[in-house]
């Protein structure tokens, strides 16, 4: 059982995330933005694990600066990216080392896979 | 042999010399005593200006040929120039002969003095420049005629030297870049403004331009020039030679392409923030059937699953479209292979023993029937992996080419075969109804064919529409009637 955080703007999207993570046993931590994020980040709450939308709201690349200060404040951290954009070499530029990335829109066993990866990395 | 007879002998030899040196010289030379009449002249004067000794020699310069050396720049040169300077060299003297027309003459004046002769007599060197004159006028008259047809083009553009330096700047360029035609002339490019043409790679180009006759064909450089801010230019450059001159020059043109840029980064910004919507509700729409499939009956689940990775692969698509695409067209061999590198990533993994190929023939394909063919394309290779390769391993081959006036689409596989022959039968199990109803869409019909149980498994489906582009017939212009 790993505690994971997700970060996405769209409510319903990541309701439905947190449900099918919290169905294969994982807890969760949510948030809808940059700063919310970071709030959560900096608290002493176990977090295994980032799932981001990269798009968040008015930050074009916030899920990337995110990443990048959620590794700084905790190395172990581990991140998987999501975003309906193909990805560009700029946003693979800013992505942290060792990340996974999965292209919206993503299936509930696509999810599955990629958490199961990340958490096996 | 006495001294005095050896000096006469001497005297005579230095004037048969002298006068053999003087028949040779190619300018016309004259002779004149102080009263301007004519002492003698070379055979030269005689071809240029028609005439003979007998109706030369002691006649008035004046006088020759009816009067036609009496001409006002020549009095200019004889009676004010010539008593004040021992010689004269370079006056041009523009006049219509009547024998021989209008001539540009280059006339050189020296006064000669002999023993007993102290006033001197005056030697004209006479040359015809008049051809040299001539093309030097053709010359100004095409420089300025190719100066005119500059200006008028809207697009800035200079002409390098083959040293690279400016030898001119069109009006727009001079507009544009808000400098003076002496700033640039027999300047470089890169020195011009802050620099900004300044560029290694730009500089590797235009060296190849004379000696290597390689146009630079759009090369793009953006920067902030001063007065005009962020802009960005396209860069064209080819050589450019007259006919009878060796040497050559560079025609280098400035295209702005800013407004044009930003609308494409505008579109592209457009698409993407479209693209991102529609995959967020996509995205919706997956979870709204994840929500379903969740309290759904074990049996029905796997309906839902089909129905969540059908739409992921709807969106892949859109992805792999704008990938694929080159203008108004799709070249399926590209398309086919982004769809192959797809399903290799996402159904396979890098660990997996079966491979997708693809062969196709370079063609393009309408992009209203492009999701479709790939979902098509999907359908039939998602059933190869899953129902082909029990073992794990294997090959399949996405090709499409050329059959008659139709294309061939197949996907085929090296696993365990078939046992069933219609693909409408075994719809449940393989989708083979999605695959019916996309053939029809694209009115397309799916080829017959032998089953052979564990020789693999090959689908071919005719498709009417591949190649886009229309065949014009020869001379047809666009936009005239026949």
């Amino acid at each position: 059982m790993a505690v994971i955080l997700i970060v996405e703007d769209d409510i319903f999207t990541r309701d439905m995330a947190e449900m099918m993570i919290k169905d294969w046993g994982h807890d969760t931590l949510s948030a809808s933005d940059v700063e919310e994020a970071l709030l959560l980040v900096k608290s002493p709450r176990r977090i295994d694990a980032l799932f981001t939308d990269i798009y968040l709201k008015k930050a074009v690349l916030g899920g990337c600066e995110l990443a990048r200060h959620a590794v700084e404040l905790r190395p172990e951290l581990r991140v998987l990216y999501t975003t309906g954009n193909s990805p560009t070499n700029q946003m693979k530029a800013l992505f942290v080392d060792g990340q996974h990335f999965l292209p919206k829109p993503y299936t509930p066993d696509q999810l599955q896979n990629s958490v199961r990866g990340l958490l096996a990395a | 042999m006495t001294d005095i007879a050896f000096e006469n002998q001497g005297k005579v030899l230095a004037e048969i010399a002298a006068s053999e040196i003087v028949e040779t010289i190619p300018s016309a030379l004259i002779i004149l005593d102080r009263n301007l009449n004519i002492v003698s002249a070379n055979r030269a004067f005689y071809q240029t200006f028609r005439t003979s000794p007998g109706d030369t020699e002691g006649c008035h310069i004046y006088d020759l040929g009816n009067r036609q050396w009496d001409i006002p720049a020549l009095r200019t040169l004889l009676e004010s120039v010539i008593p004040h300077r021992a010689s004269v060299e370079g006056f041009e003297v523009e006049h219509d002969f009547p024998t021989i027309g209008l001539r540009t003459m280059l006339v050189n004046a020296r006064k000669i003095f002999s023993p007993g002769n102290l006033d001197g007599s005056i030697l004209l060197a006479i040359e015809d420049v008049s051809e040299e004159r001539a093309a030097r006028a053709d010359s100004k008259r095409n420089w300025q005629l190719t100066q005119s047809i500059v200006d008028t083009i809207r697009d800035p553009l200079v002409v390098l030297e083959d040293n690279m330096t400016i030898v001119t700047a069109s009006k727009a360029f001079l507009t544009m870049f808000g400098i003076t035609e002496a700033e640039t002339r027999g300047r470089r490019v890169s020195e011009l403004g802050q620099h900004q043409w300044d560029v290694p790679a730009l500089r590797n180009l235009m060296d190849k331009v004379l000696p290597e006759n390689k146009p630079i064909e759009s090369f793009e450089i953006e920067d902030d020039f001063p007065g005009l801010g962020r802009r960005v230019f396209n860069l064209n450059a080819r050589k450019i030679s007259q006919p009878g001159n060796h040497a050559h020059r560079m025609l280098l043109v400035f295209e702005d392409i800013t407004d044009r840029k930003q609308r494409e980064r505008d579109a592209v910004t457009l698409a993407n923030e479209i693209s991102h919507r529609i995959k967020n509700n996509l995205q919706v729409i997956v979870g709204l059937i994840a929500y379903e499939a969740k309290w759904t009956a074990a049996p029905c689940v796997q309906g839902y699953k089909s129905m969540q990775t059908r739409i992921g692969a709807i969106a892949q698509l859109y992805d792999l479209i704008s990938q694929s695409s080159k203008g108004p067209t799709i070249a399926v061999d590209a398309y086919l292979r982004e769809i192959a590198k797809t399903m290799s990533a996402g159904l396979l993994g890098n660990t997996s023993g079966i491979t997708i190929e693809v062969k196709a023939e370079a063609l393009d394909i309408d992009p209203d029937l492009a999701v479709p063919f790939g979902l098509l394309v999907n359908e039939l290779t998602t059933n190869a992996i899953k129902h082909a390769f029990p073992g794990g391993t294997g090959r399949i081959v996405l090709s499409v080419e050329r059959a008659g006036d139709q294309f061939e689409f197949a996907v085929a596989d090296d696993g365990i075969g078939m046992k069933e022959k219609d693909p409408a039968k075994i719809a449940e199990k393989r989708g083979a109804d999605y695959v019916a109803i996309f053939v029809r869409q694209l009115g397309g019909t799916v080829v017959p064919f032998v089953v052979q149980e564990g020789s693999g498994t090959t689908i071919k489906v005719r498709l009417p529409f591949l190649l886009v582009p229309p065949v014009v017939p020869p001379g047809h212009v666009e936009g005239m009637a026949a």
